[in-house]
């Protein structure tokens, strides 16, 4: 606006690139010990850092199913109490370190990370050795950690996202175990010391793990050190477990969750979609890119920019080890909850309909080989690359083939999987918000909308 | 032995533009990305009553269009060129950046350039932004539990209204920003002379600087805008205040102290003070609260720093049975303990462990760097702050956290906010008794939104102290 000075002709058009300057990715090795616990180990001298993860192939997914949330309270409890250290001195020596030490679980995964300058790796790999393989899962410990899971699981019903991601699970999944997203108060009641030592030992098997190191660490170093600490630790192989098959669904039913006085509708649209090692991964990926993956994206575009409704609306594609869901996600404000649902259905149709435009799959393209390396600038994001390719199995180059991949996928292929899994016909709608005002708005877009009830199986 | 840890040196390198663009590179060749940030001096303090959000809600206006980019044009480049983006606004700045492919740095350059110098607004995009942003704050405070307490709580810390009110805004202030409004604020604040850019990444220092010359040099400087006046009243008033939370499920209470500004003296002992009281599990009310009185479910809290008064601030949900007043108490006990004994020798080390474990994982990323490069220059005239400024807080000796912890944490200047879950304080027949503190004097304001802090309770940490363009997408 404050354009007095005359407009500079170079600045009409967006300059042309520079020239492009090489990625060389870091060598990842993997090794293996003599129990057969795989090392993977990135020798990164940048800077004076190390960063450890064991992971497991097994998470939430694998609690029994009288016992949804073993898997967390077992893994939180890694860092409460050793055969030689208690929950205070475990927390005390790792600050001492300046280092972290942290395990958690999603559904497929256990992993139990540490982070230090490398002046303390020595140390900070006992620590993760020990907690990893020697908790004792105290009484006193267990007991507070089971009176602090009770407060959370009331503390996290005030959160709109929680209430529409337990809504979905549920209703996406069935008999599924990816339906549980939460313990409930009589499994947590039920937690047992001796359930948790038995778990940890039916689970944590180096057959089932791999080790990743990077950083400022020698290979040779860390593969004689992890043997030390890790060579002796046996157990039994663990089995890929066979889940149920999430229910087929044959129509779109909207599936309300109310919250008087809410500010906002949190909508989801989700259908069932791929496992993570699927043949259709690359070209679902470029699609998601295009329909809603980030701020130029087709639905943000649609219900942000031009409409207004909402702060954000994205698709995520969610491919696990079992089973995967695609979703289209956005908090609206209650007045526009079922005009919102129109624009998300009309992008649905669109995709499905019309070939993506040559520019949507150049740009869908540069985006995800361009975003690629930024990832690979820290150690943390590394590792989460490493993890994700040796948790599923995927080839030994996938880094190396990653962007050739993306670059292999066609406007016809785009189309394809858009018609095979953006199934708008098939959907599941959640809706969290205030029932009285967003009920009417829903009902047109759903052959029928069912109040979720959280307490009811 | 982390004594003969030296911190890998980030180069620098400074100049400033003929109009006053004051610029810093620094070259990393690591990974072939680089990281372009612009910082604004201006944010919600710069705000005049009536107008509060409007820092924020013209931030959303620069990605609205410029002369040679259309609307959400930002958004498309950036994104179609494998880059990365956001805004964001604080009390203290507003600020713009992305991180791209290296050889990407010209399109970020020109971008950046463009909305500094012909920022392009229509009614329609205003109203549009006004809707967006007000999405922004139903969904990150109106719809949350706690987060509007948060921000009363800042209003209870805060005398002076620059400093008290949030960068969210009200709706109703919301509401009143005109088109006029926007350009003035163009005028007045986005002017080179009142920005710094910085550059960090795979990059040739030559070539760089040709662009920025290009790109930037042209752009006309303004008159420098007054600072604000952030100076608040000397008191020893302690405030409290019950506020009932439409949607928490548990209690929740707030504790907020004043303290002195970032980079002097009693800040950096008041850092580590706060560090030793509640930086994760091995903290001293963590330990007490969490473990050995198990009466709170989770506790966290930190400092908001600022060039004027910041603030400490606790936030801690008590178990059932568990009052208050016996919880504040706890923490009393504790900051007098350190007043009385300082930290022991573990946790000295730890102390320095920690800064240095920060400093060093940092920097891995061009981006952290681009900010920080950024915030020491807008702030303090020197982006050598970034290799220089740890020392100052290794070097905070135990009697500087003693006496600091006496001065400020001791003293009746703080504010307590007690959190009632509304449903459950409608059948309860009065409210919590106040504590030890006195009443506020602060008058409600029936029909503004009150204040707010962030968290998702138990195992998330506070609320964000600034609000951001878009939030992150998930990523595959």
């Amino acid at each position: 606006m404050m354009s007095e000075q005359l407009t500079e002709d170079f600045r009409r058009e967006p300059p042309t690139p520079l020239a492009p300057r090489p990625l060389n990715l870091p060598a990842a090795r993997e090794a293996t010990l003599s129990n057969g616990l795989g090392v993977v180990v990135v020798e990164q001298e940048r800077l004076p850092l190390v960063s450890f993860r064991l992971a497991f192939r097994s998470g939430d997914s694998s609690d029994p199913r009288e016992l949804p949330g073993l898997t967390d309270i077992l893994t939180s409890m890694l860092v409460e109490g050793t055969e030689t250290r208690n929950s205070r001195q475990i927390a005390e020596e790792t600050a001492r370190y300046g280092a972290t030490l942290n395990a958690g679980a999603s559904s497929d995964q256990t992993t139990v990370a540490a982070s230090t300058l490398s002046a303390y790796t020595d140390e900070v790999f006992e620590l993760l050795a020990d907690a990893t393989l020697r908790p004792t899962f105290p009484e006193d410990e267990l007991a507070l950690a089971k009176d602090n899971a009770q407060q959370n699981l009331i503390a996290q019903r005030a959160q709109p996202s929680f209430l529409a991601s337990e809504a979905l699970a549920r209703v996406l999944f069935g008999e599924h175990p990816y339906a549980v997203v939460s313990p409930t108060p009589e499994s947590i009641d039920a937690m047992a010391r001796d359930r948790l030592l038995e778990f940890h030992r039916a689970k944590f098997s180096p057959s089932n793990a791999v080790l990743f190191v990077v950083g400022d660490v020698r290979r040779d170093a860390v593969l004689a050190r992890a043997e030390q600490l890790f060579g002796a630790w046996t157990a039994p192989a663990v089995e890929e477990p066979h889940f149920p098959a999430p229910p087929a669904r044959g129509e779109r039913v909207a599936y309300l969750v109310n919250r008087p006085g809410s500010a906002q509708s949190n909508i989801i649209v989700a259908n069932l979609a791929i496992r993570r090692t699927h043949p259709d991964y690359f070209p679902f990926l470029v699609m998601h890119t295009i329909l809603g993956a980030n701020a130029s994206a087709r639905l943000f575009m649609n219900l942000r920019e031009e409409k207004g409704y909402t702060y954000g609306a994205y698709t995520q594609l969610d491919a696990r080890r079992h089973a995967g869901s695609f979703r289209a996600t956005a908090e609206v404000r209650t007045a526009v909850t079922g005009a919102s649902l129109k624009e998300m259905f009309y992008e649905y149709e669109r995709i499905r309909a019309e070939d993506v435009s040559e520019k949507e799959l150049t740009d869908a393209k540069a985006y995800l080989t361009g975003v690629f390396p930024i990832r690979l600038e820290t150690q943390e994001g590394l590792v989460d690359q490493l993890v994700q390719q040796r948790m599923h199995g995927l080839p030994d180059d996938y880094l190396e083939t990653y962007r050739d991949n993306v670059q292999r996928v066609t406007r016809e292929e785009v189309r394809r999987v858009a018609n095979l899994y953006v199934t708008p016909e098939r959907a599941a709608i959640v809706v969290v918000g205030d029932a009285a005002e967003v009920r009417e708005q829903i009902a047109p877009y759903a052959a029928r909308v069912e109040d979720f009830d959280a307490g009811k199986k | 032995m982390s004594s003969t840890l030296t911190l890998p040196h980030v180069p620098v390198e400074q100049f400033t533009l003929v109009n006053g663009l004051r610029v810093v590179f620094s070259e990393d060749h690591s990974v072939p990305v680089v990281s372009v940030a612009v910082f604004y001096d201006v944010g919600s303090r710069n705000e005049r009553e009536g107008r509060t959000g409007f820092a924020h809600l013209f931030e959303h206006m620069m990605f609205q269009g410029s002369e040679n980019v259309p609307k959400a044009g930002h958004f498309q480049y950036i994104f179609n060129n494998g880059g990365t983006m956001n805004g964001t606004t604080s009390s203290e700045r507003t600020n713009y950046f992305e991180t791209l492919p290296a050889s990407q740095l010209p399109l970020a350059l020109w971008l950046e350039s463009d909305r500094m110098r012909s920022l392009k607004v229509t009614q329609e995009n205003l109203d549009n932004q006004r809707d967006a942003v007000k999405e922004e704050k139903r969904l990150n405070y109106d719809n949350r539990p706690y987060s509007n307490a948060f921000l009363r709580l800042n209003e209870l810390v805060y005398r002076n209204p620059a400093n008290a009110h949030s960068t969210i805004g009200s709706m109703e202030d919301l509401d009143d920003a005109t088109i006029e409004d926007v350009r003035e604020f163009f005028r007045v604040y986005y002017a080179p002379n009142n920005a710094v850019l910085t550059v960090v990444g795979d990059f040739d220092p030559a070539e760089a600087r040709a662009l920025v010359e290009r790109y930037f040099a042209s752009i006309p400087a303004q008159p420098r805008p007054a600072p604000p006046d952030v100076s608040e009243p000397p008191e020893v008033a302690a405030r409290y205040e019950l506020y009932r939370d439409p949607f928490a499920q548990l209690p929740a209470l707030m504790l907020g102290w004043k303290v002195p500004p970032r980079r002097t003296p009693d800040f950096y002992a008041l850092s580590s003070a706060s560090d030793l009281l509640l930086d994760g599990d091995s903290s001293r009310l963590y330990q007490r609260l969490v473990k050995g009185e198990e009466s709170v479910v989770a506790i966290q809290g930190g400092l908001g720093e600022r060039r004027g008064p910041s603030t400490l601030y606790v936030f801690a949900i008590p178990k059932p049975g568990h009052t208050t007043e016996e919880i504040r108490a706890t923490i009393r006990e504790e900051v007098e303990r350190l007043a009385a004994e300082g930290p022991t020798a573990g946790e000295t080390e730890k102390l320095r462990n920690t800064l240095l474990n920060d400093a060093v994982r940092g920097r891995q990323s061009t981006l952290y760097r681009a900010q920080r490069l950024a915030e020491f220059t807008l702030y303090d005239g020197d982006p050598h702050l970034l290799n220089t400024e740890l020392e100052r807080y290794l070097a905070v000796t135990p009697e500087a956290i003693k006496a600091a912890v006496g001065r400020y944490l001791l003293t009746d200047n703080h504010s307590l906010m007690e959190v009632a879950p509304a449903h459950a304080a409608e059948s309860a027949e009065e409210e919590p008794a106040p504590a030890a503190a006195e009443p506020a004097g602060e008058p409600d304001q029936p029909g503004s939104p009150p204040p707010q802090i962030p968290p998702k309770p138990p195992a998330e940490p506070p609320p964000a102290t600034q609000t951001e363009t878009v939030t992150e997408s998930s990523r595959q």
